[in-house]
Order: C-alpha cells, then sequence, then structure tokens
C-alpha cells in the first residue's frame, strides 16, 4: 500500500483541489474530481451505513453520497452555505464509478511540486496513513493529500465497517440525533 | 479497413440470422414467395458484402445458394426438406466463414460436402422450359434471349472510404454478361497538384448484352446505391455488342468525350433491330430507373449514444417539470400554452427513447428455434416448441447475456428431459414432447420461464450422484428442494454418458453464474415424469415501470403498480401497538409491516395513514406509508455499486421536481423485513 501510494507522486507538478474538512486541510489530485456541486437535496437511502449519506440527481444520473467527515470518523456534516459536493471518479476494482463527496468548504486549485510532498506521518496520526498520499505545506497550512480511490471504494467501506464496530453505534446514534432537527 | 470489416461483420451476422429466420419460417410455409425474397436478399447482400471484404469463401459460396434460390424464386425448384437442410447446414457454415475458421479441415471438409450437395441441386435438376405465360411483361422478363443494357455509373469521389474498390462491381457485372464494353471517363481527374489519392475520378459507361433483367444489374451496384450516381437503361431486346455499326457509333460518342443520349442510342439501337429483329417489341422500359427509392426501415446506432439521448431526455423531462412549475406560477398565458406544448413534445420523445432501448424477447429466439430444430433430429424426439409473453421487452444487454445460458437450459430440456416417442407414449404422455418460454413482468422483475414435459429430475439419482462425487455423505438429509438444487454445483452432472449435447459437467453452474452476472435468480422445480421448470428471475435495470407514488416523511418511494392489490386508508393507532402486527381490512386480516419503522425513520404524528396491500409470494401484506401521492411512471436508475447491500431498492427515479425517489422490491424488502 505504501509502495503504491509512493509510486502515485513521483510525477513532476500536478494540481490538486484543496478543501476543509473542519479546521483540517485536504487535498485531491484534480483529475479525480470532475465538478463541484453546491447542496441539493439529497435522498436518504435507508438501511444503509452511515457515511453513505443518501443519492443525488446528478443532471438525470443518480449519485451516491458520502459523507466525508463521516468516513474519517468525525461528526456528520452540518450543512452550511459553504457545504460541497464534489463529484468523484473513484476507481472502483478496476471500473470507474462516480461518486459525490460531502466537505465542509472548497478551497482553491494549487500546483504542488513532487518534491515538496512529505510522506505521510504514520505515528501519531489520527488518520488511517494508508489513505494519505502524502503532506505538502501551502502557505501557512498543511494540507494533507489523499488517496481518493482507496478512501471511496467499496472495500475499504467494508474494512472501516469491521474495525470499527464500536464507533458505527455512536456515530447511530449521532446520526439520529441530526434526523431529529431535521 | 478493419473497421470497415467489423462492420461487415456486424451486418452479416444479422443478415445471416434474418437469414436463419426466413428459412425457420418458410420450413412451415414453404410457398410463401415474400419469405423466398427474404431468403434471396439476405444471400444477395452477404455475397456482395463477402466479396467486398475479402471474404471470398463467403461470396463464392452464397453466390451458389444463391442460383439456387434463383431457381426457387422462379418457380424452377420447389422447396423440400433436402433443400432446407442444405441451407441450414449452409448457414452454420457461413458463420464460420464469418469467424475465419475457414482453414480448419473440418470445415473445409463440410464445405465440399455441401457444395457438392448444392451443386447436384443446381446441376442435376434439369430447367423446365419456360411456360408460356399468358402475361407479355412476364414472359419479357424471363426471355433467354440477350438484352442490351447502357450502365452509367458516376461514383462519389469519396467512395473508397468505405473500402469499395468499383473495379469489383465491373468485374461483377462482366460475370453477368456475354459481351461487355467498358469506357472509362478520366476527363474529371484534375491535374497532379490537386490530385487526393484517396478519391475517385473516374467514372464509367458500360454497355452490355445479357440474359439478366434489369434487376439483376441494379443489384450489383447495391451496396454503394448510396454513393453513386447509377442509371440503368434498356438499349435494345437484342444484343447489339456485336453489331458492328452499334459498336463504332458508341465508340464515336466516347472519342467525342460526351456521355451517351440514352434516348438517342435507343432510337439508334430500335432502327438497327428492327432491321434484324422485326417482331420485338420496342423498349418499353422508361429511361433513368432512380434506385435511390428504396426506403430505409433500420439504421444502426452504437449503444452508448442511446445511453447519451436517454440521459438528455430523462434531463428534459426533470426541466419539463420546473418549466410547468414556473409557468404556472407566472400566470402568462402564452408561456402557459408554450410550457404545455412543449410538455406534449417531450412526452412523445420520452416514449420513444424509452422503446428505443428496450428490445423484445422475441428477438433471441430465432436461434433456439434452430437449436431445438436441429437437436431434436438429431436426438430423433420429436419437439414443439411454444413461446408466450414473448413481446416481454428487456435491456439490449441483458438480453446478450442470456443467449448462452438459454442454450444450456434448452440442450439439457432436449436431451436429459423429453424422452423418445415409445418412452411418452408408454408413460401416456403426447408422442410429440413439449418446451415452452413464457416471459412476463411481475413487480420490478422480468420473469422467464422454460419448461419442458420430460422426464424431470430425480431426486434420489441425485442423492446417489451427490454421494458418489463426494458432495454428500452417505447419510445427510436433504430435502428434495435442496436435492435438486445441487445440479447448480460445479462439476455436478446428472448424466453418465458424455453426449454432443450436454454431459460434460458445466453447464447449470454456468447458467447460475452468468445470470447471478446480471442480478438474476435461477430456480428448478422439477417432478419425476411431469417435466421440469427452470425460472429465471431478472432485474429490469435499465426500464420503466409503472409504479405508485408513495411518502414516508419527506422522501418519496415507488412501489411497483404490478404488486398492488389496494390501498387502504388506516388511522394510525389501528397500526401501532398491535401485537401481532395484523390490521383488518375489508372484513380480512391482513399481516403488515410498518415501513417508517422497518426503513428506521422516527415515529409521526398523522392520525390517518395509508396501507399499501401487495402482492408478496401468495400471500397479501399491508406496506404502511404516511400518504400515497398517485400513480408515476418511474425511469429507473442504479444506485450504484455503494449501494449493492441495499438491494431491497432496485433503484431510484428522478421526480419532475428534479428529486429523487427509492423503487422499492417489495419482494426483497418483505423478505428481509420478515427476517429481521
Amino acid at each position: 500500500m505504501e509502495d503504491l501510494s509512493m509510486d502515485n507522486i513521483e510525477n513532476k507538478i500536478s494540481s490538486y483541489l484543496s478543501f476543509k474538512l473542519g479546521d483540517e486541510y485536504f487535498a485531491a489530485n484534480v483529475s479525480k474530481v470532475l465538478s463541484i456541486l453546491e447542496m441539493t437535496k439529497i435522498t436518504k437511502v435507508p438501511k444503509s451505513p452511515d457515511y453513505m449519506r443518501g443519492v443525488i440527481n446528478l443532471r438525470g444520473t443518480v449519485l451516491p453520497l458520502i459523507d466525508t467527515r463521516v468516513k474519517f470518523g468525525m461528526t456528520p456534516t452540518e450543512f452550511t452555505v459553504n457545504t460541497c459536493i464534489l463529484v468523484l471518479d473513484i476507481d472502483m476494482d478496476g471500473e470507474s464509478v462516480h461518486i459525490g463527496a460531502l466537505v465542509d468548504s472548497v478551497h482553491e486549485v494549487v500546483e504542488i511540486e513532487e518534491s515538496r510532498i512529505l510522506p505521510p506521518p504514520s505515528i501519531g496520526s489520527k488518520y488511517k496513513s494508508e489513505f494519505i498520499n502524502g503532506i505538502a505545506k501551502i502557505g501557512d497550512d498543511f494540507v494533507m493529500i489523499l488517496n481518493m480511490d482507496l478512501i471511496f471504494s467499496a472495500d475499504e467501506i467494508v474494512d472501516l465497517k469491521e474495525s470499527s464496530e464500536n464507533v458505527e453505534i455512536t456515530e447511530e446514534a449521532q446520526e439520529a440525533e441530526v434526523n431529529n432537527h431535521s | 479497413m478493419e473497421n470497415f470489416k467489423e462492420k461487415f461483420k456486424e451486418e452479416a451476422i444479422e443478415n445471416i440470422n434474418d437469414l436463419e429466420k426466413a428459412l425457420l419460417e418458410l420450413e412451415s410455409s414453404p410457398q410463401d414467395k415474400e419469405l423466398i425474397e427474404r431468403v434471396f436478399r439476405a444471400m444477395h447482400s452477404l455475397k456482395g458484402g463477402g466479396a467486398m471484404f475479402g471474404y471470398a469463401n463467403i461470396s463464392e459460396y452464397t453466390h451458389n445458394l444463391e442460383t439456387v434460390y434463383d431457381r426457387v424464386r422462379n418457380d424452377q425448384m420447389k422447396i423440400d426438406e433436402n433443400l432446407l437442410n442444405i441451407t441450414f447446414a449452409s448457414v452454420d457454415l457461413l458463420k464460420k466463414f464469418l469467424n475465419e475458421e475457414d482453414q480448419d479441415p473440418e470445415v473445409i471438409k463440410e464445405k465440399n460436402f455441401l457444395s457438392g450437395e448444392i451443386n447436384a441441386l443446381i446441376n442435376g435438376q434439369p430447367i423446365p422450359n419456360q411456360p408460356v405465360s399468358l402475361q407479355p411483361f412476364a414472359s419479357e422478363e424471363k426471355n433467354k434471349s440477350l438484352k442490351t443494357f447502357y450502365v452509367l455509373f458516376i461514383p462519389e469521389e469519396n467512395i473508397f472510404d468505405n473500402g469499395t474498390n468499383p473495379l469489383f462491381l465491373l468485374d461483377e457485372l462482366g460475370s453477368l454478361s456475354n459481351d461487355f464494353v467498358v469506357y472509362p471517363h478520366v476527363n474529371k481527374v484534375p491535374g497532379l497538384e490537386k490530385i487526393n489519392p484517396e478519391s475517385c475520378y473516374i467514372y464509367w459507361e458500360i454497355y452490355l448484352s445479357t440474359e439478366a433483367d434489369m434487376n439483376a444489374i441494379t443489384d450489383v451496384f447495391i451496396f454503394v446505391e448510396d454513393e453513386c450516381v447509377l442509371q440503368v437503361n434498356k438499349i435494345s431486346e437484342v444484343n447489339l455488342l456485336q453489331n458492328k455499326e452499334f459498336l463504332n457509333k458508341i465508340d464515336k460518342t466516347y472519342k467525342d468525350q460526351v456521355d451517351a443520349d440514352v434516348n438517342e442510342l435507343t432510337k439508334f439501337a430500335y432502327n438497327l433491330s428492327q432491321a434484324s429483329v422485326e417482331e420485338k417489341k420496342k423498349a418499353e422500359e422508361k429511361p433513368g430507373i432512380n434506385v435511390k427509392e428504396r426506403a430505409i426501415s433500420s439504421i444502426r446506432v452504437a449503444s452508448d449514444k442511446l445511453d447519451n439521448l436517454m440521459n438528455l431526455v430523462s434531463e428534459l423531462v426533470t426541466v419539463q417539470a420546473r418549466l410547468d412549475l414556473y409557468a404556472a406560477n407566472s400566470e402568462d398565458a402564452e408561456l402557459l400554452a408554450i410550457a404545455e406544448n412543449i410538455q406534449k413534445l417531450s412526452r412523445q420523445m420520452r416514449d420513444i427513447a424509452f422503446s428505443i432501448v428496450l428490445i423484445p424477447i422475441e428477438t433471441m429466439l430465432t436461434r433456439f428455434q434452430r437449436l431445438i430444430r436441429d437437436l431434436s433430429n438429431e436426438l430423433n424426439k420429436e419437439v414443439i416448441f411454444v413461446t408466450e409473453g414473448v413481446e416481454t421487452e428487456l435491456d439490449k444487454t441483458i438480453i446478450e447475456n442470456l443467449l448462452d445460458p438459454f442454450m444450456h437450459i434448452f440442450r439439457n430440456s432436449l436431451d436429459h428431459g423429453i424422452e423418445s416417442a415409445e418412452k411418452r407414449i408408454a408413460l401416456g404422455k403426447p408422442a410429440k414432447g413439449k418446451i415452452m418460454l413464457k416471459a412476463f413482468y411481475s413487480g420490478a422483475n422480468v420473469f422467464i420461464q422454460i419448461s419442458d414435459d420430460g422426464a424431470g429430475i430425480d431426486p434420489e439419482v441425485i442423492r446417489e450422484k451427490a454421494i458418489r462425487k463426494g458432495f454428500i455423505s452417505q447419510d445427510a438429509q436433504l430435502s428434495k428442494k435442496e436435492l435438486i438444487d445441487m445440479i447448480f454445483l460445479p462439476g455436478f452432472s446428472t448424466s453418465d454418458k458424455v453426449t454432443d449435447v450436454s454431459g460434460r459437467g458445466v453447464g447449470m453452474d454456468v447458467v447460475k453464474r452468468k445470470i447471478s452476472d446480471i442480478r438474476g435468480e435461477v430456480e428448478v422445480e422439477s417432478e419425476v415424469n411431469v417435466g421440469t421448470t427452470i425460472t429465471i428471475k431478472l432485474p429490469l435495470t435499465l426500464s420503466i415501470i409503472d409504479g405508485l407514488l408513495v411518502k414516508i416523511q419527506d422522501t418519496f418511494y415507488v412501489i411497483p403498480l404490478s404488486v398492488v392489490n389496494k390501498i387502504y386508508a388506516a388511522p394510525h393507532k389501528d397500526l401501532v401497538n398491535t401485537f401481532n402486527h395484523l390490521v383488518v381490512l375489508d372484513g380480512r386480516q391482513i399481516p403488515f409491516y410498518y415501513l417508517r419503522e422497518e426503513l428506521g425513520v422516527e415515529e409521526n404524528q398523522t392520525q390517518m395513514e395509508e396501507v399499501v396491500a401487495v402482492k408478496y409470494e401468495d400471500r397479501e401484506i399491508g406496506l404502511v406509508v404516511d400518504s400515497v401521492e398517485g400513480e408515476y411512471q418511474a425511469v429507473l436508475k442504479p444506485l450504484g455499486k455503494h449501494y449493492k447491500k441495499q438491494d431491497f431498492f432496485s433503484g431510484a427515479t428522478i421526480l419532475g421536481n428534479g428529486t429523487l425517489a427509492l423503487v422499492m422490491d417489495t419482494n426483497k424488502a418483505i423478505k428481509r423485513f420478515s427476517i429481521q
């Protein structure tokens, strides 16, 4: 896994889209991002995992929507004017799948040289390091460059669920609370 | 070129299929002129295409076949079983040619054998003398004497683009004729600095004398008729190309660099022929038959274009709903009228777009009819094949994926299922076996049942075999259904001897796997000596269903209308705090599921709720929703891989206001609720 992520960044300069989850900055390679949408009406699919927020209508197709915050073990996204949906092209078992990913806000598109990308921290991080391709410093902020394929592909979802059965329950409680408010 | 070859292949497959279909129909009505025409046309297209794209063997072979059918067409030969058998075998051979297996010694052997048969047909049967016909027209057509034709063939400059070689066409024309004079015109060829080597600047004037009629000549150009200017005229009823005077005349016309004036030529020829043949009537054919006027009944479209079309139409419908809403609020009469008109148009467009991507099951039946015909001959069993509901439409890709599994099933039925006629009579069954294919919609699914009235599957035989093969232990207690389901295990074949037809042990497990690949399910029911029924349940991935739009909280759901029996209103208090989950409606007790609870939506305060009574297996089950909104025609869209575990929703559909409604698969949903 580590090797794979190292291989990916051995390219010269790439463009990244940076976005915010909570107070932290993340970035995704722009080649993965098809478009950015404003919040729209979500249709919840009952009995689905909590990070699956529902489905939306993307110009006539049904787009599954993933709550990136929940996926990262944060509280579910609360919708503000800044909340956006990134439409991503994910490689899932060798097949291209389109999904929507909820983020708190979209920041900017930056060009980052490969040499400025540092390897992901392995100890003391609250995020699983195989999800992270590397870390770059933009201005005063550190940005985590994410491996979108890995994060949003099905196998990983299953893994997450299995490894954090306990977290799931508390999240379900949180989810119910959110529903009560809506 | 490879590209064109692919295209030719595609077209050839279609032609071969059409041929096969027509032959099957011809078997039951051998007198049908139209069918013979269809057979002939398919062969002709194959021949022409084959020659053009380098499948010499195809064109050569079909040429001979065509000769036979030309005689049939002209009433010089009759369709009989022998001819049909040869033709069917030929169709298979052509398929092999198309797959470029022609180097295979087996195939060569087969080809030689069949060619011999065909030649025997052509040569063995003396051509009867032309019956004297009362119709002057017909007698003239069939007159074997030579006639003279003038052909002006001006290919378009881009004729090379699709791989046509005009010289081949001239060759073919030459092969039709007795005498043949060609005048190429090169006056359109530009100077070297302007010449494009990939364009055709030359055109031809051809004089030929032949026994063939005008149609045979225009048929030569059948593939290029849209890429050329073609003029075919009969100049004379006699062969003028032996006539010096005529030859001088046309030579002079050519040297003067002018195109021949057909009227003048005809007149000239008439005068000439008057001298020689006095009784010949003046050529009655009007000059310049327009060969372009053949109507095109279908065209080929890449399927991803269709997918795009579907998406655009769905979006149009969505935007339409917004426009309607806006127009209604604006109180502008003209805007309202426009919105209404656009609505009409978009509805029509939607219906047409949907009908394009769905194809009826009927389209794949020909090959099964053929399979059953051949196999039943081979196995010496008499079988009738009955179909029902074949107009049921399915997505094209699903149909394609069904071909192989269906082949296996039909083979099994014929080989193991249907017994020999003697045995059937001894068992008190009609001598002819019956295989039936029945298709129908149920809920959000299409069911296809293939049943036979044959020997059935004996669970005891399966048990023995399973024990022998080590699948189960000696004392395993298995129900009949469990035993029968063992035929789906890999490596399990009930036939002890391997026949040509089946029994290789790769049958039913492949069927099962292939069908589950397209999210389908297979079930087998069998009764010894009564028969076997295999039911295949398929999802309607890309399909429209009539649904009932219901609402729970603020989410819309669609329940397929076909499973809905009745809708009742019931007060909330009757539905909560019930001990046994039964509600009394119409004086009957109906078990129900409270969808809010089942789907994890919290309690609400509505006083009245509605119970939608749906069919589930052979029972009726109530589904409680907040309210029923009305009927809705839903276009199913898949929820995607991330929701594959939520399979009690068969998809989602886009509502008029752009939001999504989830389409419920009530069978799967109820099954899931019941095990919770």
